[in-house]
Formats: C-alpha cells, structure tokens, sequence
C-alpha cells in the first residue's frame, strides 16, 4: 500500500520512498492511472479470448442423437391437446397440468404437482447477506391465486439417484401460447425419448412451471420447497384450506388412480437448471435463432462451461445462430465506430511489423463487441435476474435461459393460430434442431462427474462464443480506482505536515486547560472529518431504508413517490446538519485547520476506495459503473474559494469541471443521462426512476444498497466539500 | 484527580445507557440479522450454539467438552448485557487509578469505545460467550489496579480458565501488583530524585508525569506480600475451580478428560471451520505428521514474545498487558472480533501517551475495509459458489497483518513517549 503517511527522517527503505514519490506526483499518477482505466475499458472487446471447453468430462458432440419420429408424432399431439383444452373458456387453469402429468404418468415418469403461493417480492434490507431463506412469512391469499407447478422425474438407470438435471418450461396455465404449447411439446418429446434411454446417469426433472404470476416465481417457489425439506407426514402447502384444490385433487385422482403423489418429489442434487422457451415472434427470417440468457441475480453468472456446451451444440452441431443481448443503440454509434477503425489499423500496422501479433479485430466485430459488452455489464450490474434460470443460482445451481426463435414457422404472423393448430409438416421442420440441442446439452450435463467448477464464474460476454475473464475486466477497474489511496494519502500528508504543529504546542503549554478543543493530536486530527463522513453514510443508511415506508403510503403515483423520497432525504440531511453540525462547527472554529477540506476529502475518497472495492467483489460491474462516475468526481472535487487563489482560468475551469462531475455524478441525474444515451430522450418520465429503482429493490439487488450507501454519501459530501469555507 | 468527573459523568452516563438500549434493540429485533452463525463473531469456543449442544450433550451423558464453563456460561450470557454495562463501570473505575489525571478523560473514552466498538455490539448481539471471557480478564486487571487481590486472583483464575489464553496475563498482574500501576521508567525517577528535580518535575512538567507522584517521593520497590498474596489465592482459586470441574464431570469421564475436551481443544486446533485467525488454514492444508510440529511453532510465537516484551515494558504493566492480550487475541487458535473489541478499547486508555501513533488513519480505513469485506468473502465462498477459502483467508491475512502493524506503532510510539519524557528530564536538569 502507497499510504505512508510520513517520510522517516534519514534515509528510507527504497518501498517507502517509492511510496512517498508516488504520492507526491498525485496528480500525474492519478491522470494517467484514469485515463488508462477508461482506455483499458474500451480495450476489453480486443482482449477478449474466444471460449473453449474446460470441462473434458462434457465431451459435447461425441454422440449420435437418438431421435426417432416417434417423438414428434407424439410431441404433436401432445401440442394439439394442449392448445386445445385451453380454448375452453371456462378453465380455470387446471386442464393444462392435469393433461401433462397424465402424459407424463403415461410415459412411465414419477408425476406430482407443486402448488405455492407467490411470494410478494417485498425489501428486506436485512435478509441481503443472510443466505436464501425458507422461513418467510406466508401472507393470506386467495385460493384461486395458487399456481400448480407440474413435475415429472425420470429416474436414471445408470444412477444413484444423488444427482439430478432440471428441465424447466414455463407456460401461463390460464392463457397458453403457441410459444409456451411448442416448449411444453419440446420438453415433452426429450422427456419421452429420456424415459427409453439406457445412459442415463442422473435423474431428469422436468418442471413445467405455472407462469400465471410471472417466470421466476413458480420456479423460485419450487427451488425452495426442494432445498427445504420438511419432515413428519407428507406435505400439502396449504393446500387443506382450499375447497376447491380438494376438488381439484379428486378429479385429478379420478383420471390417473394413484399414480400422482401426494407428496413434494424429490431426486438428488441439482447439477445444471436448463429452461427452454419458444419465442413467439421470428427474429431472423433466414435461420433459427437461439438466444442465451444468464445473469441472474446480482450479477451472478452460471459457470460458463455450460454456455459453452450450449453454443458448441447450437453453432456446431445444429447450425443456429446463437445470440446474446447486446445494445442495439451502439451498433449506430459514430464514436465506436471511430475507436473500432484505430484499434483496427493499429492491428494492421502491427500485423505488418511482426505478423504473430494478431490482436485486431474489424471495425464491426468490435462495434458488435462493444454493444455486447456494454449489454452484459448492464445487466450484471442492475442485479436483476434476467429470467427464471436466476433462481437456480441463489443454490449454486448453474443454469441458463434457452430461448428459440424459429425461422419460417412464425413468419406468417397473421396466420399464427391456424399453423399452429394445422401443425404437422411444418411443425416437424423446427423441433428437429432444438430438440438435438436440448438432447445433446443433457447429454453432456449427464456425462460430469462433478458440479461445474472448471471454468470462470467471474466473466463478461463479449459475443456468445468471446470472453472477459475477471483478470482481464479486473486490471480496468483497479486502474481506475488506484488513484483513490494515492490521492487520500497525499492529502493527509499535506494537510498534516502544513497544519499546526500541536505536538509542540501540547507539549509547552504548561498549564492544563481540560477543554477539549484546544487539544489537537496530530495524528489523531481526521477524527473530526470521519465523523462527518460517518453521518453522511448513516444517512445515506437511513435514505436506503425510506422507500420501505413510503411503499405503504397510499395512492402514491411513482413521480410523487419520488419527491417524498427526494424531500425527505433532503430534510433528514439539512437537520442532521443543524443538529450534529453545531458541535463540528464549534471544534473546527476553536481549531484553526485551514486544511480541514483536505483532511475530509482524503476521509471521503478513502470511504470510496472502501465502498468500491467492496462492491467490485459483490457485482464487479455496478463497481465499474458506479467507479467511472465516483472516482472522476471525488478526485476534483475542490472547494470553490480555494479556487479564487489560483490563476483565473484555472480556478474557473477547475470551478466548471467540478460542477460537470457533480451533476453527472448525481444517481438521478445519471440514470436519465443512461437512458437518454441509449433509448433517446424523448420520452423521459421523471416516475421512471421511481420504478427502476423499485425494480431494483424487490429483487434485492446489491447495487441498490450500492447506489444509496456509497455513491449517495460520497455524492453530498463531494457537494459539502465544494461549498466548503476554508 | 482533577478531572471533573461530575461535569463528565451526565456526558458519559447518557451514552452508555444509549449502548445499552441500542443492543436491547437490536437483540430484540427480528433475527434477520443471524449474527451468532457468523464465523467472526462466534468461533467454536465462545459460540451459543456449541454451548448448547455441550449441554445437550452432557444431557444425553456424552462426554461433555465445557461442563463448568457450560453452567456458568447459559446463565452469564443470559445476562450479557448486563455484564457489558458492569463492565463499563469496571473500566472506569479503573482507569481512575491507573490514569490518575489526565487532560482527556481516557477511561470513559475508553469505556464508551468498548460500548459502541461495532465488534462488540455485533458480539453481543450474536450472543457469543466471548464477553464473558473479556468481562473476566477486565477483572483481573481491575483487581490487579486497585489492589483487590483477591479479585485479582478469581477473575485471572476464571478467565484463563475459560479460554486459556488469557494464562499469560498473569505476569503483567504479578508487574502491577509488585510495582503499581503504570509509570514512566523508574530509573528516570531515581535519576530526577538523586537531582531532587523530584517535585518540581511532576508538578510542572507534563501532565503525564503527575500519576507518579507518589511514586516519585519514593522509589518504587517491588513489593513481594501481595505478589505470594495474589499467586496464594490464585492456587487457592484454580483449586476451587478444579474440585468443583471435578464435582460436576466425574461422571463423564473425569477431570483429564475434561482438560483434553477444553484446553486439548484449544491448543491441538482440532476444529477447522473457518474464521478471522489464520491457523484454521493452516492446518487445514498442513500434512498429518507435520501437525504437531507445527502446533509447536504456532504455540511458541505467542511464548517467544512474553519475555522480551515483559523486560522491555516492565514500568507499564497495565500496557503489557493489553500487548498480551492483542497478540494472543492475533495468534489464538479460535479468534474473533470481541478479542480486538477488547484490546483496541483498552488501548483507548492510553489515549494521552499514544497520541502520537503513526498511521492511525491507514490502521482505522484497514480495520473497516477488513471488517466489511470478510462477511461479503464469506458470502461469496459459502453461499453463492463463486468464491474459494482463499478469498476469505486472504482478508484473514490483511486482518492479521493490521494487527501486528497496530501492535507495533503502539509499543513504538509508547517507547517514543517514555524517550521524550526522558529528554523533557534531561532538558529540565540541564
């Protein structure tokens, strides 16, 4: 650490003065160290390696399909019957379950049905660290809300039955899509053909998820009744205080017998959560396209293995086009394109000197690599899951979204139901690939004889088959934040070498006055600026918590709820201020410190190096993010007289660039600057921030905390130090 | 003795019932907080948890591994809060006597910063045994200041009998008794007497000088009656607590058992769950016939460092002590964070001869960064996978590593003190 505090008299250790020049060029070290973070950013698309499989034990590929038309005879029917009974206008969503259980107890797998409840997605700012919790509170629900996941298990002849593979296919059981009908065929014709096969070695759960209140809950619901299990007698959630369940229950028995449990099934540890969806629209007209979903929750990846195993199968084996999310806004953009054509004649020129050095790439491919990037750390750093493969990862279960968009099978938009219904010929051209895919990524998934844990975790998307390992991204952000310390170390230094000598004055002054003001610790002196920085970042505690509150105020529309959240921040900091203000005030009159500021702007930027580097190990893009406005603001954040000393055009550049910073740097401010960058700002709401940042607390997501306990407090307190009287 | 205590008290007295209202809150507040699974905060020693199976187990008639302790311990952890707030008490009143006059009002500071040190709340909160253990070296310190020999004798009795650790503090009580409490070098005395500079010096000089006044009218010999007083009654005490461990584990296998189950325990590191120390790693990853070797060495660290230290430092036992105690609290087989609570508060109390400590600021930003970023480690390796217990070690190793920096300057910067008093004599007599 460069954070000497001192020069030692004589002659220092060669660290020490390497230390102490390191930091009285501040200013120079931190220039150069930002300006290499941003550039080492926009390098990431060029540094990023093409994806292999670490893993030898999946062996994707080594083995013939066993499809046969069998399958997709049976698999039609099955989508008929479905879409079929949900015609019918009096269902009340329990036709559909019941067809597939009765399907799958015909193909000879164990069935049972998972009724839950959905769980309000409300704040628990406490429960963030605590690990996923069974015990939450059961709030009173209406009968007719209750979903009925529906699973069946294969159990594997090969194996002990300890370890399992979740096959997941969401459906709305009171209104089902063609898509959901063609996923549900899809999971069907796999489960059929798994049912026959003799290398099975872990047991195939397929869990066809009652959708009815969204994708993640059901599959939430059942992860959790499946890692919590309940012991004495079988289990029926709450399922007695229902008349018609009971009803339900016995019709379902009346056309099955006994094949149904009635009790939670449960097969061994799950190895890899797979769910499949079927778009309802055409993306590419020309080829199937097959799109990769992963981030779950706060930022988490799968292990990426099992991309690679997916995109291997697609690319190679089947011929799709396989597709992460990207920005589409940065395809058009000028400045890319104008970064992509340097990078890209820098390669040239160095491909000329030496030509081992290939390490450009084209103009596109890194316009299109950027726009992946930039998707992929959004994501990752809103911390919210991008579909219900997020539920699985809170139990370390890795697990991805596989949606498919077939090529001619949608493109007659108008004709939607009637190709559907029709089926057959044209129905049979699609599943082919998909259901190869499936097969094949199950296959490999079966064949490992340990959870995935050979490849990254830590890793950022440039393309479906290019990554970021985090010690590539991690150099980026670690330049960016290096400056931090240097900077806060200088400045203590500074302000303690040219602040009073109070050893001296302590040590003469004969006469003890017990008053406490008058004594001055030199090495004691930043007391007074962390207790400032301290209420700051209380209060930034104190706005975390308000929404909580305000959420239970009555007929609030998002906008107003966003100024009672605005207002009373503000408030709780101007009495914070009067209140706790007056006694700092006194000391720092009764201290003549005209070095104060530095002293709290070295307290500040260090309480940001704290918060950064703490969230780049909690969700390293919301730190990336968050870091790139931060550090630019804290490093020239100055007080405005101070400015009045300098040369005239300096202070007043000085004065605008501090005024820039700040008003980017405001999280509001910056959400709206975000969002006109990309969507155009054209229809901007001022609620809309009100919903993102509730999208971000029902999902407990960390960057939440982030944005109220770090940038918030370091935001105002860059404000104070700018009006600061020195 | 000047300090205005009636003018401190309502300041003092108002904050401590705040502490103590605030861990009534949060020990009453829905237990979303889930302190004591915390692996810094309840290691297998001091954890509840364990506590209740020992007793559990001792029900079932297992062998029990804390039977005494375990009896003593439920009702005393019942009682935590109580116990923290006597202890405040405790620590005034001995700073009273250690620290006679002072400029800063270093024993409630020092009170207050053992109140409202987030380690301790998160301690007390946790309900780890881990007060009860401080609240009884504290005793023994305080018994030692004031003369209480006796109380000297049990709460050093008790304490090391609970976590065995706090065994080595009986030298600096042998010090404190045999000499009083803290003072400058005694030779600086004899010097300044010989020069009968004696009285004008403590009078005028610096403040710190005038705790020795009595001790600067006569030298200080070391007095042998309360030193054979305090080691009688602390057989008289450790045979008290053996007869009565002997009482209640005889039918469970007998008192040696009782010591492999406990003090075994400790010493031989025979639990590897992970928490803030470093040796849980260690012997986690050292080969089976190196381990004993190896406990050896690890054992020897903290020993090696009794003598020097008691040489060097032998005017300041009181500081002596808290040196122990940090570094026992580094290099313990089953550390947590109450053991820093611990020392970093009764280092408050030498608040006025420490003044001048370099790098408080670096040690202050290592202690949070550290503290906040060992729960989010551990969270990264045990609940979502990402991570390994090379993650969590390494916030182990920096949290060690701030320790020895922070035991350093302190002893650094007392010695630096104890040279400027000396020039301040030497200035004065010339």
């Amino acid at each position: 650490m460069a954070k000497r505090e001192e020069p030692p008299k004589a002659k220092p250790r060669l660290l020490i003065r390497a230390g102490i020049l390191i930091i009285t060029h501040s200013l120079l070290v931190s220039v150069i160290c930002c300006t290499a973070g941003v550039f080492a950013l926009l390098l990431l698309p060029i540094l990023a390696k093409n994806t292999y499989i670490s893993e030898n034990a999946l062996l994707p590929g080594s083995a013939r399909s066993m499809l046969s038309p069998h399958e997709f005879s049976d698999a039609n029917k099955f989508v008929k019957e479905i879409s079929s009974s949900n015609v019918e206008p009096a269902s009340t969503g329990i036709e559909t379950p019941r067809l597939i259980a009765q399907h799958i107890a015909d193909l000879g797998g164990e069935v049972s049905y998972h009724k839950f409840h959905p769980q309000l997605n409300k704040f628990h700012p406490l429960h963030f660290f605590s690990s996923p919790d069974p015990g939450i509170v059961q709030v009173n629900y209406s009968c007719s809300s209750y979903g009925i996941n529906t699973v069946g298990i294969i159990r594997a002849p090969r194996g002990d039955g300890k370890e399992a593979i979740v096959l997941v296919t969401p459906y709305n059981s009171l209104n089902i899509t063609p898509g959901e009908a063609l996923s549900l065929g899809l999971a069907y014709s796999v489960f059929s053909l798994l049912t026959r096969v003799s290398w099975l070695a872990k047991d195939v759960i397929w869990l066809a998820a009652d959708s009815r209140h969204g994708e993640y809950a059901p599959v939430a619901a059942w992860l959790r009744d499946y890692h919590a299990p309940t012991f004495g007698g079988p289990r029926k959630p709450n399922a007695e205080i229902c008349g018609e369940s009971a009803l339900y229950e016995s019709k379902a028995n009346q056309f099955m017998g006994s094949k149904i449990a009635d009790h939670f099934r449960r097969a061994g540890t799950i190895a890899a959560g797979l769910v499949i969806k079927v778009a309802d629209r055409s993306v590419d007209i020309t080829r199937d396209t097959l799109s990769i979903y992963a981030e779950a929750s706060n930022g988490q990846m799968p292990n990426l293995d099992l991309i690679n195993t997916v995109n291997y199968l697609a690319v190679h084996g089947q011929g799709l086009l396989v597709k992460v999310e990207k920005f589409w806004s940065f395809l058009h953009s000028k400045w890319l394109k104008v970064f992509g054509e340097i990078f890209e004649s820098v390669g040239k020129v160095a491909k000329s000197l030496n030509p081992q050095w290939v390490f450009g790439i084209s103009a596109m491919e890194y316009i299109e690599g950027t726009a992946t990037l930039a998707s992929s750390l959004y994501n990752q750093a809103l911390g919210v899951p991008t579909g219900p493969h997020g539920a699985f990862r809170d139990y370390q279960v890795d697990a991805i979204t596989m949606e498919i968009s077939p090529k001619l099978y949608w493109s007659h938009k108008a004709k939607q139901a009637e190709v559907f219904l029709r089926g057959g010929r044209l129905v049979l051209l699609f599943p082919f690939k998909t259901f190869m895919l499936v097969e094949g990524v199950l296959r490999s998934i079966n064949n490992l004889l340990e959870k995935f844990h050979q490849s990254f975790f830590l890793y950022l998307l440039t393309s479906p088959s290019k990554f970021v390992s985090v010690g590539v991204y991690m150099i980026a952000f670690a330049l960016l934040v290096a400056p931090l310390p240097v900077v806060a170390a200088s400045l203590y230094s500074d302000a303690n070498k040219r602040g009073p000598t109070s050893v001296k004055h302590k040590l003469s002054s004969s006469p003890i006055s017990v008053d406490e003001a008058h004594i001055t610790f030199r090495s004691w002196r930043w007391l007074s600026a962390a207790k400032t920085v301290f209420i700051v970042h209380l209060w930034g505690a104190v706005v975390t918590l308000m929404p909580y509150f305000i959420c239970q105020l009555p007929n609030c529309t998002p906008t107003t709820s966003l100024l009672v959240w605005v207002s009373l921040s503000v408030f709780g900091l101007v009495v914070l201020h009067l209140v706790l203000g007056s006694p700092s005030a006194f000391v720092s009159a009764s201290q003549p410190q005209e070095k104060e500021w530095a002293l709290l702007k070295s307290v500040t930027v260090s309480a940001a190096f704290v918060g950064l580097c703490l969230m780049s190990v909690i969700n390293f893009a919301t730190a990336e993010i968050g870091a790139l406005l931060i550090v630019p603001m804290c490093l020239m954040a100055l007080p405005v007289r101070l400015n009045t000393s300098a040369h005239k055009f300096r202070a007043v550049a000085r004065a605008a660039f501090n005024v820039v910073f700040i008003l980017v740097g405001c999280p509001v401010v910056a959400f709206f600057m975000l969002k006109g960058v990309f969507e155009g700002f054209k229809n901007i709401n001022v609620g809309e921030f009100w919903f993102w940042v509730e999208s971000l607390w029902v999902w407990n997501s960390a960057t939440y905390i982030f944005i109220c306990m770090v940038h918030l407090p370091c935001w105002v307190l860059c404000i104070y130090i700018l009006l600061h009287p020195c | 003795m000047e300090v205005p205590p009636q003018k401190k008290r309502p300041w003092f007295w108002s904050w401590s019932i705040a502490a103590v209202i605030f861990r009534l809150v949060l020990v009453y507040f829905p237990s979303s907080l889930n302190l004591s699974s915390r692996p810094e905060v309840s290691t297998p020693v001091t954890s509840l948890r364990r506590l209740a199976e020992g007793y559990w187990l001792k029900q079932s008639s297992m062998s029990p591994y804390a039977d005494f302790v375990t009896a003593l311990l439920i009702r005393a952890t019942g009682q935590n809060l109580q116990v923290a707030y006597g202890r405040s008490l405790e620590l005034l009143g001995l700073s009273r006597v250690s620290e006679n006059s002072e400029f800063l009002p270093s024993g409630d500071i020092a009170a207050l910063l053992y109140l409202w040190n987030p380690f301790t709340i998160v301690t007390c909160v946790g309900s780890s045994t881990s007060p009860v253990e401080n609240f009884f070296i504290v005793l023994s310190l305080y018994g030692a200041c004031t003369r209480l020999v006796p109380l000297a004798a049990f709460g050093w009795v008790i304490a090391s009998h609970l976590s065995l650790y706090p065994a080595v503090i009986v030298i600096p009580a042998v010090l404190l008794l045999g000499y009083g409490p803290d003072a400058p070098p005694r030779k600086y005395l004899l010097q300044s007497n010989d020069a009968n500079f004696g009285d004008n010096l403590s009078s005028d000089s610096s403040s710190e000088h005038r705790g020795l006044k009595t001790p600067a009218v006569k030298p200080a010999n070391f007095l042998w009656r309360p030193v054979v007083l305090f080691l009688s009654w602390a057989s008289v005490w450790a045979l008290y607590v053996v007869v009565l461990c002997w009482m209640s584990v005889k039918e469970y296998g007998g008192l040696w058992e009782m010591f492999k189950r406990t003090y075994g325990f400790i010493i031989t590191v025979q639990d590897l769950s992970p928490n803030i120390g470093v040796l849980w790693y260690f012997f986690a990853e050292v080969f089976d016939f190196f381990r004993s070797f190896f406990l050896i060495v690890f054992h020897m660290n903290i020993l090696v460092m009794i003598l020097p230290l008691a040489i060097r430092l032998n005017h300041r036992p009181f500081f002596l002590a808290v040196v122990y105690i940090a570094i026992s609290s580094m290099l313990k087989s089953y550390p947590s964070v109450s053991d820093s609570a611990l020392y970093l508060s009764l280092l408050a109390l030498f608040i006025n001869e420490l003044a001048d400590i370099q790098f408080s600021f670096f040690l202050f930003c290592g202690y949070v960064g550290v503290s906040l970023l060992s729960p989010v480690m551990h969270n990264l390796w045990i609940w979502r996978g990402t991570g390994n217990a090379n993650f969590y070690f390494a916030t182990a190793m920096a949290y060690a590593c701030f320790q020895i920096v922070l035991v350093v300057e302190c002893v650094n910067a007392m010695l630096n003190h104890d040279r400027m008093i000396r020039k301040k004599l030497s200035t004065t007599k010339a």
